[in-house]
């Protein structure tokens, strides 16, 4: 059995990490017939995480399981396939996008530019729509005006500037007591269930779910080196692996969302807030002028944006 | 030659303690910058953007280019407790061997961040936040500037070492 | 070769060089490029160590520790802590052994405004060991009681070494700082109760302090609190932000940077010179401190790839023993490791592999860090590699050597230890105030 040693974003104690270590992980060596293994790295263990596909090119790594976003100071372009804020609604689309679109091409030929070729793009998709924890009530897209919204990301910020609301950088760490001390309104944070385990809900008690802007896409990369050697059978078996993967963790961080939802509604503390679907097309009617002036910054990021546009319009997202 | 090299070795000792002096300048630079982002946050209600990078890049400016008068002044934290169990003759041949450990370290890393650094010269790597600066770029090509100053004072320092013109060395701690 | 082979010889290479008195920076830098170049070849292993040494500078909240220093380098030319001993005396009135009391007192108020430990032992050394030898202590009581309180800067918050645990461990900083209160007071109480037996079973250790002021009633003393007050106002508001959630760890100590100079200058003991010197003397410490970062660093990243990590990891979660020998037996490690390592080296080696151990065992990160930080002070004081012992020397009057100051530390070390077992088995002793502040 030949070991691939795949560093991914998540860290030690995460529970996505965890799940695919019980779950996931064993299934390796079944699908590949005993060629295969995968160890997943947590964030940061042998590199740090922007460092992955450069890392995975050079052959310290054998490929990355890594949140796109990290390498938006790269090349634009990954900015826009990292996260199209407040694009899809649900994650299931989006991970289409790269299934049975053309999200995962597109991967490849921004990879291609800083891995030059050494690099192989197996699969890519997000496995959770970020809710947003609000201390405030932000019933629609005409409350967002005026309110303070954390958000570090350079395209996130300018999504919510251009829907009303002024956006503050502050680190993660410090999110918790800028709610609480209403620095800010709302915050870009994580999963709905993350933000209740975390506490983020005793000082924001409007969270926003579904979601309205993020969505972040992992990828799963191997080296070219490696991918070159491996059966054809074996490389669909390893991409057929990730992406059940991928909808198997969708579903199964969705199902608990939904049941701390569920128990926060009828505990009645928490005040969740579901915007209307008029709100949320006119929210992504605004953010489709910011992903534009965005990918201005770059011909490759122009790119994966006419890409997703176009693949939204097919799904129905966009009317023109 | 023998006063070339002693010219050098002294030259060098001043850009390092140079460089070092204007490095704390830095560094208060950047415990200004930090304090006055909690004033503007929490006084005016008006957060900056460029607050954490701003004092992020001057701290590690003035972290890295110390990396000479800390030289100079043999300040790199070691555990010499073998210096009172050997005789001075033989402390002063480890002081070499110590040296040319630290060249070759230095010097090999030196030539590992060569590429990196030559890479975001030719195509700068931004840092992706809303303030998207060079930061990143930046950091890698200051790692190369401050080993280039780490070897250049320890070329100094074996200067001294070979005309015996050391200066008293506080030990270890 | 196996894992185990490798890690042996990462161990004998790293003990070698040190020994032959090679930086440890240094000294960590050619083991990481040397298993990086030997295992994956030049372009992989420069990869690997250049993209890890790069991100240090990354982070964050590791610029707090400049700004602590400096703060530190501050409070050490201004005269606070002298009038904050002389108010206390005062005020703690006469019995036996009260300024052992009062300088293990002080020690806390000094520490809860200091990050870190040298400058606290210089300026205790300076000041109160001077007092309680003139007055007859016991020098050994005196000496060892000074290394131990002033090393109590490191426990209680702020604290550069939980900032670096928190880095290391990726746990909160600000839930570390309140998890090492509880601690930290354990720590100073035991100090003080040790005195208290000790001069009670043998009053010829500690004559009673009379300076004429203690005479006074109660209420005629209070004046004399005037000496507490800035300290205080200082104290307020570096943990006052961190707590409030007002500003990050790195904000706060810019904060209490900034507030210590303006203590200088309202005690008119502000001057250019003083602050030019503050700042060089900053640089040249954290300018040493920085390699061993980048160093460790190194090796860290190289050594997880290879599967150290994971080696060690297993093997200590394989141990057939119950969850909390495996605690004990890495607190042995790094008491062990603390005998000759600097705590920086000993910190980024052990944390990044003892953590996750520590979260799959179903424990605390944050009480891990509180007790790693009770085992740094251990390691501040043990020999032969004990700086807490060093920076005492340096201001120690000449009679008193080195193997004085060793003698002197043992009895507190053992309170260390009473007090590190104590946490280890009464988690609450650590974890009852951050609860109370979330
Ligand atoms: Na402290
Ligand atoms: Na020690």
């Amino acid at each position: 059995t030949e070991t691939l040693n795949i560093q991914s974003s998540f860290n030690a104690g995460d529970f996505t990490m965890q799940y695919l270590t019980e779950h996931w992980l064993p299934k390796v060596p079944q699908v590949t017939g005993g060629r295969y293994a995968i160890t997943l790295k947590p964030n940061g263990s042998v590199v740090p995480a922007k460092e992955t596909i450069d890392a995975t090119a050079s052959g310290v790594l054998d490929g990355d399981f890594t949140s796109v976003n990290y390498f938006s100071g790269l090349e634009p372009a990954f900015a826009i396939m990292a996260d199209l804020i407040s694009g899809y609604d649900t994650p299931e689309q989006m991970l289409g996008f790269c299934k049975t679109d053309q999200g995962e091409a597109m991967e490849q030929k921004i990879v291609d530019t800083v891995a030059h070729g050494d690099v192989q793009v197996v699969g890519c998709g997000p496995y959770s729509r970020e809710s947003l924890p609000a201390r405030v009530p932000i019933n629609g897209f005409a409350d967002m005006k005026g309110k303070k919204i954390r958000a570090p990301e350079g395209l996130a910020s300018a999504v919510f500037a251009a829907a009303g609301a002024s956006p503050v950088s502050i680190p993660f760490s410090e999110v918790y007591g800028a709610l609480e001390k209403g620095i800010v309104d709302a915050a870009d944070a994580s999963a709905y269930i993350n933000n209740a385990t975390t506490g983020l809900h005793d000082v924001a008690s409007y969270p926003l779910y579904p979601g309205i802007h993020s969505m972040p896409l992992m990828q799963f990369t191997l080296s070219k080196d490696r991918w070159s050697k491996m059966s054809a059978a074996d490389r669909a078996a390893l991409r057929d692996w990730w992406y059940a993967a991928m909808e198997d963790l969708i579903k199964v961080v969705d199902e608990q969302d939904r049941a701390r939802v569920a128990s926060d509604r009828a505990a009645g503390k928490i005040h969740i807030i579901n915007w209307a679907q008029n709100d949320r097309d006119r929210m992504r009617g605004v953010a489709r002028g910011e992903w534009l002036k965005y990918a201005d910054k770059s011909p490759l990021a122009r790119e994966a944006l006419n890409a997703h546009i176009a693949y939204m319009k097919k799904i129905g997202l966009f009317k023109d | 030659m023998k006063r070339l090299l002693s010219c050098a070795a002294t030259g060098i000792d001043r850009i390092s303690i140079f460089i070092g002096q204007s490095s704390s300048v830095l560094l208060f630079a950047c415990i200004l910058a930090s304090a006055v982002e909690v004033l503007l946050r929490y006084g005016f209600d008006s957060p900056t953007l460029w607050s954490t990078e701003l004092s992020m890049t001057l701290c590690a400016t003035a972290w890295v280019l110390a990396v000479g008068s800390v030289t100079q002044r043999n300040r790199h934290i070691a555990i010499t407790m073998i210096e009172g169990l050997i005789s001075p003759a033989a402390w002063r041949r480890l002081r070499l061997v110590q040296m040319l450990a630290s060249v070759l370290a230095v010097g090999t890393l030196t030539v590992a961040l060569w590429k990196p650094a030559m890479k975001v010269l030719a195509r700068p790597e931004y840092s992706g936040t809303a303030m998207n600066s060079l930061q990143p770029s930046y950091l890698k090509v200051l790692l190369l500037v401050g080993c280039g100053l780490y070897l250049l004072q320890l070329a100094a320092n074996i200067i001294r070492w070979v005309q015996r013109t050391e200066k008293e060395i506080p030990g270890g701690h | 070769m196996g894992i185990e082979i490798i890690t042996l010889l990462i161990v004998a290479a790293l003990l070698g060089l040190m020994a032959l008195g090679i930086p440890l920076g240094i000294t960590t830098l050619l083991v990481s490029l040397g298993t990086a170049i030997l295992y994956f070849g030049e372009r992989a292993g420069f990869f690997i160590v250049t993209a890890n040494v790069t991100e240090v500078l990354h982070k964050y909240e590791l610029i707090s520790v400049p700004f602590f220093v400096f703060m530190a380098n501050v409070l050490e030319r201004s005269g606070i802590a002298r009038s904050l001993f002389e108010s206390m005396a005062i005020m703690g009135g006469r019995f036996r052994g009260s300024v052992g009391v009062q300088t293990c007192i002080v020690a806390v108020v000094l520490a809860a405004m200091s990050g870190i430990m040298g400058g606290e032992i210089v300026m205790l050394g300076l000041i109160a060991l001077p007092q309680m030898l003139r007055l007859g202590y016991d020098k050994k009581l005196a000496i060892g009681l000074i290394c131990a309180a002033g090393a109590l800067a490191t426990l209680i918050p702020p604290s550069v070494v939980l900032i670096v645990y928190g880095l290391a461990a990726q746990v909160s900083i600000t839930e570390l700082f309140a998890a090492s209160i509880g601690p930290g007071i354990l720590l100073a109480s035991l100090y003080i109760a040790y005195i208290l037996i000790r001069v009670r079973l043998n009053p010829a250790l500690a004559p009673v302090y009379d300076i004429p002021e203690t005479g006074l009633p109660f209420l005629k003393r209070l004046p004399f609190l005037k000496g507490v007050i800035l300290p205080g106002i200082l104290i307020g508001a570096v943990l006052g932000v961190i707590y409030s959630g007002i500003a990050t760890v790195t904000e706060a100590a810019a904060i209490g940077a900034v507030g210590a100079v303006a203590v200088a200058a309202i005690r008119r003991e502000l001057s250019w010179i003083m602050l030019r010197d503050a700042m060089r003397q900053t640089v040249q410490t954290v300018g040493s401190i920085i390699w061993l970062v980048l160093g460790a660093v190194a090796l860290i990243g190289i050594y997880n790839r290879i599967g150290g990590g994971d080696f060690l990891r297993g093997v200590l979660t394989s141990l057939d023993v119950a969850p909390i020998v495996v605690i004990i037996v890495m607190m042995l490690i790094v008491m062990v490791l603390g005998t000759f390592l600097e705590w920086i080296a000993i910190l980024f080696i052990t944390v990044p592999i003892f953590a996750p151990v520590v979260v799959a065992l179903g424990f605390d990160p944050v009480w891990f860090g509180v007790l790693f930080a009770m085992n740094i002070q251990i390691y501040y004081l043990s020999p032969p590699f004990g700086p807490a012992c060093f920076f005492l020397k340096s201001v120690a009057p000449k009679e008193i050597s080195l193997q004085d100051i060793f003698a002197s530390v043992l009895p507190f070390i053992a309170l260390q230890g009473v007090g590190m077992m104590l946490v280890l088995f009464f988690p609450q002793i650590a974890t009852t105030i951050p609860a109370l502040l979330k």
